[in-house]
């Protein structure tokens, strides 16, 4: 193995500032408990980790650690979506913290460590770091489902997620034996030269549905979803936004990489299994959805149907496809986390879906942000929601998926009924509760920085295609 | 003096105006604002009419720039004959409302006002937006106000009607968007005009005129899909109810001649029958339903099923008549619905009821209502010298020179359209005061006349002088059916 040098360091420098900034929290976690120092600090660690990713390591790809982590557009991309993801859900904690006891500095540590994971997961190049990745992403956000101990829906819910995860990391694992068995290596491009001289191969077939699994259950596909309502419900709004957002954008750049570099020349057995998951989370998700009262769980079913509707993108296996996928991871991660902003916002009356009864009576400006997410999550033009569904579905059906895309836009018209259901609560209601105690300008904030991006998106949707490199 | 971009003024004026609304805290300000962005918008709108080449049906005021370059969808707008008149309806119509809701809507105002000048953009924006991708932008962006104006301000079914605008129209829409993917996918542009000279399959024009068919029928609403629209225009306030019946009905229309009749020829030959047969049933079956309605506004919302089968009728005809007097026969349906629900609207303010037999005779206490009233009844049965007149009499020779037993289910509907109305005016204008309305100040206010007088004189004359539209249709139309491959 070569030694890793300052230059491979250097490609690791988003990640060396979260974790520099963890392990600070955790060190000075004592002193600074009952102050906001934490909250700054971690959200100077994104903004730094952004910069770092988009200026300060070398400008062109690169590769380091013996062809295990890359930097190149596509991770590039990627990390600053995570530190954007990470900074949003900092600032919207800002609440849940205060009310419930939760220890502050631990808080924010698990949250920059999993977003190190993630960062590790979308920039590496190898099966072997991008389980590293991958784990230490699902292991912080564990923690963080179950950080509030007195509660035991939440303990409940960190150990379904646990069992879950810790059966997905299997399916992962063995996925990556067989592959490993078959091929002689887990480096990426490696796997790629193999395959194209091995050709096809029973046991590989195998080996990617089970790596594909294991991916799956990191973005909440169906039929490997089940956790997220469960781990969404019992965790905090702030730590399902997170989730949502995060690891979702994360499993699917791990997804795309593993699916266009490494097993990209067994492209028919690939759309098989992207066609399946994508087609059952679009109708389980959407329809499920439509039995829900408490938000958390709506939006966990909604998060499950998106993450059929970005893998359509995937589909072709083509670089556009790819590329309409990080449009919509992109889009995806604004859009939920204003929709989960807002449930925030409400504090506990948001928490269920009849605590928007009369919203727009007693604020019409928070009803008209949450209208704009509603709307952007069923793709209706002209917010970044609908941008992202016409690319992915434009690539559907450009791959001759045509049934599919129909599907697809059949099952929106079934999502358009569970978010606007949300709607007509705000809007056409009488106000049951009081309204609503004025928000921390944390939560004020990340809502209008997440309205902008769903509306610029929806607007000027070329302001992001220079970086949305496909790998 | 023209060197601003008149389209893109004029589309996107109201939503200034409607940002501004929401950020003042005013509700006396934002009637104001509104009613000002509104004139406005038809002020800047008027190089359109005084520099318009009726004699090329080439679009004109073209605007193009860059939008989404990869997907090969470029902002683009442009008007020809057969959009204008529909912008100035749409503008107009857009003051009027103002006007109709001065003193009935009381709760929410600001939102109001907001989503009628959303509405406006979204009107404005589709009949001037010259390729698909924009076009569906401004057609889904339309059904948001009016989800919530209907939602929001509407009767006591609101909500039920509400959602099942909602849809009704989204599912429709749905389907569009993927055609409209499937013909990027294929022709690799979606500008309108590039697409009409693009040679698609015939195989392929099958499968995409019935993706657009799913949205533009719902919206007509053609028969079988119809049924959202008595809610809809029932429960809307009579703002909704305006832009619903004069515009929202309009843009399913305007979609055949803009999409399916140029871009998909084959396909509009192969289905031209069921297209016919569909509209003469909407035609008659929507006016024997009219006839045994007792609720007003669900009698006028039925007769726009009527009056709409006549429309697809002369689009489908595919005759030069027919299809001049389609269009005319839009906008005189834009003009006279618009009256009849403001109509409608005014009186319910007064007496809050819209049972029938709760009025009678109400030529007494209010004769400047009641000869409005007559007035726009005549001229939606059609009298001659009133606007509809003319309409109806292209597309009925349209239909007798294409099939004439059309002709004939045609005609019968105009004899059951002038049964319902006169008997609707007999049965609210006539007769002795009904004893429920003794007391009421049933007259008209000055505001109220002022709003309904410029409907009054288009009404009158488009029906004196209809060539002030037709001038406008004549190019484009032969270019249409050039395209189209008229029989």
């Amino acid at each position: 193995m070569n030694r890793a040098t300052t230059a491979d360091l250097a490609l690791l420098v988003p990640e060396l500032i979260l974790v520099g900034m963890a392990l600070a929290l955790i060190l000075a976690a004592r002193r600074i408990q009952r102050t906001p120092l934490a909250l700054i600090g971690t959200i100077l660690a994104a903004l730094a980790a952004a910069l770092a990713s988009t200026c300060v390591v070398p400008s062109d790809d690169a590769t380091g650690f013996g062809g295990m982590i890359t930097v190149d557009h596509y991770s590039r991309f990627f990390k600053v979506l995570i530190a954007a993801a990470l900074a949003l859900a900092a600032l919207l904690s800002v609440r849940s913290l205060d009310e419930e006891w939760a220890p502050r500095a631990e808080y924010h540590a698990l949250l920059l460590l999993a977003s190190t994971g993630m960062m590790l997961a979308v920039s590496s190049l190898d099966l072997l770091t991008l389980y590293l990745g991958v784990e230490l992403m699902t292991l912080c956000s564990i923690v963080l489902v179950g950080i509030r101990v007195d509660r035991p829906a939440s303990n409940e819910a960190a150990i379904k997620y646990f069992l879950i995860a810790s059966f997905a990391s299997a399916l992962l694992l063995f996925g990556i034996s067989l592959t490993y068995g078959v091929t002689g290596t887990t480096n990426f491009a490696a796997i790629a030269t193999s395959l194209r001289d091995l050709g096809s191969n029973p046991l590989l077939l195998v080996a990617m549905g089970l790596v594909a699994a294991g991916l799956a259950f990191k973005i909440a596909a169906v039929p490997f979803h089940a956790w997220a309502p469960d781990a969404y419900q019992g965790a905090t709004a702030p730590v399902a936004a997170f989730l949502a957002a995060g690891s979702k954008a994360a499993g699917l750049a791990a997804l795309g990489r593993v699916c266009l570099v490494a097993f990209g020349s067994e492209a028919r057995t690939l759309t098989w299994i992207l066609t399946g998951l994508a087609a059952l989370s679009i109708i389980v998700g959407s329809i499920i959805a439509l039995a829900q009262t408490d938000m958390k769980r709506l939006l966990a079913y909604s998060s499950i149907t998106h993450a059929g509707y970005a893998l359509l993108g995937l589909i072709a296996g083509t670089s556009e496809g790819a590329s309409a996928t990080m449009t919509y991871a992109c889009f995806y991660v604004f859009m939920t986390l204003g929709a989960f902003g807002v449930v925030i916002a409400l504090g506990e009356r948001g928490e269920k879906l009849d605590g928007f009864q009369g919203l727009a009576a007693q604020r019409p400006g928070t009803a008209a942000l949450m209208l704009l997410f509603l709307l952007s999550l069923t793709g209706v033009p002209p917010t970044a929601g609908f941008v992202a569904k016409f690319g992915v579905i434009l690539n559907a059906v450009r791959a001759d998926q045509v049934p599919l895309a129909v599907l697809a836009v059949i099952c929106s018209v079934v999502s358009a009924f569970v978010y606007l259901r949300i709607a007509v609560l705000m809007y056409m209601k009488e106000p049951q509760e009081p309204a609503p105690s004025r928000f921390p300008v944390t939560v004020t904030a990340a809502l209008a920085v997440t309205a902008l991006v769903t509306l610029v998106g929806g607007i000027s949707p070329n302001s992001l295609t220079p970086w949305a490199v496909p790998p | 003096m023209t060197d601003y971009p008149v389209l893109t003024v004029t589309t996107f004026l109201p939503v200034v105006g409607a940002v501004l609304v929401f950020l003042l805290r005013s509700e006396r300000l934002a009637r104001w604002i509104t009613l000002v962005t509104m004139l406005a918008t038809l002020i800047v709108a008027a190089p359109l009419y005084s520099r318009f080449d009726k004699s090329s049906s080439a679009l004109q005021f073209v605007e193009s720039a860059d939008w989404i370059p990869n997907w090969g969808v470029s902002y683009s707008m442009g008007v020809d004959g057969i959009s204008l008149p529909f912008i100035f309806l749409a503008a107009v119509l857009s003051v009027l409302c103002v006007g109709a809701s001065w003193s009935s809507v009381r709760t929410r105002v600001r939102e109001f006002h907001a989503a009628l000048l959303v509405a406006e953009t979204a009107m404005i924006g589709l009949f001037a937006a010259s390729n698909l991708f924009l076009f569906f932008v401004f057609w889904e962006l339309m059904v948001i106000p009016l989800f919530l104006l209907i939602g929001v301000w509407g009767g006591p079914g609101r909500i039920y009607a509400s959602v099942k605008f909602l849809l009704f129209t989204l599912a429709g829409s749905v389907l569009m968007l993927v055609g409209i993917i499937a013909l990027q996918n294929l022709c690799g542009t979606l500008d309108f005009k590039a697409l009409a000279k693009a040679s698609i399959a015939r195989g392929h024009q099958y499968w995409l005129f019935a993706a657009f068919l799913a949205a533009f029928a719902v919206k007509v609403p053609m028969f079988p899909v119809h049924t959202w629209l008595p809610n809809a225009h029932t429960e809307a306030p009579t703002a909704g109810s305006v832009i619903l019946a004069a515009i929202l009905l309009k843009m399913g229309a305007y979609g055949f001649l803009r999409v399916s009749l140029p871009i998909l020829p084959d396909a509009v030959q192969r289905f031209l029958l069921p297209m016919l047969v569909v509209s003469a049933i909407a035609i008659v079956y929507g006016a024997y339903v009219t006839l045994v309605q007792t609720d007003v506004k669900r009698l006028i919302a039925y007769s726009s099923i009527s009056h709409m089968g006549f429309v697809t009728l002369g689009i489908f005809t595919l005759h030069r008549s027919g299809v001049e007097g389609a269009i005319l026969q839009m906008i005189n349906h834009g003009i006279l619905s618009a009256a009849l629900f403001l109509c409608i609207g005014m009186i319910y303010e007064r007496t809050h009821t819209r049972e029938i037999a709760d009025y009678g005779g109400i030529g007494k206490p209010a004769p400047v209502y009641s000869i409005l009233l007559a007035l726009f009844c005549l001229a939606a049965a059609g009298f001659p010298g009133l606007n509809s007149f003319v309409g109806e009499f292209l597309i009925i020779g349209g239909a007798f020179e294409t099939r004439s037993w059309l002709g004939a289910m045609a005609i019968w509907g105009v004899a059951l359209g002038t049964i319902y109305l006169l008997w609707l005016y007999y049965r609210v204008a006539m007769g002795r005061t009904n004893p429920g309305l003794a007391g009421l100040a049933l007259e008209l206010n000055a505001r109220e006349v002022a709003t309904l007088a410029p409907l009054a004189l288009l009404a009158v004359g488009l029906g004196l002088y209809p060539e002030c539209v037709l001038s406008y249709l004549r190019a484009p139309v032969a270019e249409l059916l050039s395209n189209a491959g008229a029989p």
